[in-house]
């Protein structure tokens, strides 16, 4: 492979003959490994063609959900499974978590005014700071967050 | 993540590398917790921190707010632009008194 130094970023087709680029992890809820999920979801990222900066912020926002799965849904129980599933579509970048635990407060989705000095609520700051949309459904046995980051040039989602 | 302590001009330095997140920052904390009474100043060596998340933020929040409270210097220096795009996001930059080396994290 040849590398033209200094030429910007270019976007990697996301689209194959069969569908849309994705992966899907399974894990237990034990923070240890978060940094795995970090790894996989920059390199996921990169591959796309996305610029350095931008795919910090996308891993940053994927292990503050799933950091949120851990602590509110399971507990701090290490020992459940979450599923995340990444997915690029044409215009832009899934994350859907689906566990098993406690439905999630509304209150606590719904990002607050951010204070400087509080000592919690920023994780959710920082996911709907860097998502273009969240969305959260509870299912009967279930949830479900899904992330949606939109693709450079893809142009914001209605 | 790993975390080591040690003195320099009179103020305790912690050395920290590696990751801080939900699973690590709590031995963090405690850490600087135990730190802040010996020393007047405490300084942070953020230089072989590759990433942190909200929970590391949070107990940097909480370690500053208690060196406030007790007259008291916590100094963050060698942040990456990772790190550093946290702070930003999470409007924390101006808080914390950050320096980029170690020499001047010591300055008065």
């Amino acid at each position: 492979m040849s590398c033209d130094e200094g030429s910007p970023p270019r976007r990697i087709p996301v689209q194959s003959v069969n569908g849309p680029l994705r992966f899907e992890i399974t894990l237990t809820s034990d923070p240890r490994l978060l940094g795995v999920v970090r790894s996989a979801v920059e390199q996921f990222a990169a591959a796309l063609g996305m610029e350095d900066a931008q795919c910090r912020k996308i891993t940053l926002a994927v292990d503050e959900a799933l950091s949120n799965v851990m602590r509110h849904a399971y507990k701090n129980e290490g020992n459940h499974s979450i599923q995340l599933n990444c997915q690029a579509q044409a215009d832009c970048l899934e994350f859907t978590f689906i566990d098993r635990g406690e439905p999630a407060d509304p209150a606590r989705i719904c990002a607050q005014p951010l204070d400087e000095v509080a000592l919690g609520g920023r994780g959710t700051h920082l996911i709907r700071q860097i998502m273009d949309e969240v969305s959260y459904e509870r299912f009967p046995d279930h949830n479900r967050l899904r992330l949606k980051k939109s693709l450079p040039g893809a142009g914001k989602q209605p | 993540m790993k975390a080591a302590t040690r003195q320099q001009s009179g103020n305790t330095i912690v050395d920290v590398s590696g990751d801080i997140d939900m699973g690590t920052s709590p031995r963090l904390r405690k850490l600087l917790l135990e730190c802040l009474p010996k020393t007047p100043r405490l300084v942070v060596n953020f230089s072989d921190v590759r990433y942190i998340d909200s929970s590391g933020i949070a107990s940097m929040v909480e370690v500053l707010m208690k060196a406030r409270n007790s007259h008291k210097r916590l100094v963050l220096y060698g942040l990456n632009k990772t790190v550093q795009e946290v702070l930003q996001l999470t409007r924390l930059n101006r808080v914390f008194e950050i320096r980029k080396t170690e020499e001047e994290a010591l300055q008065v």
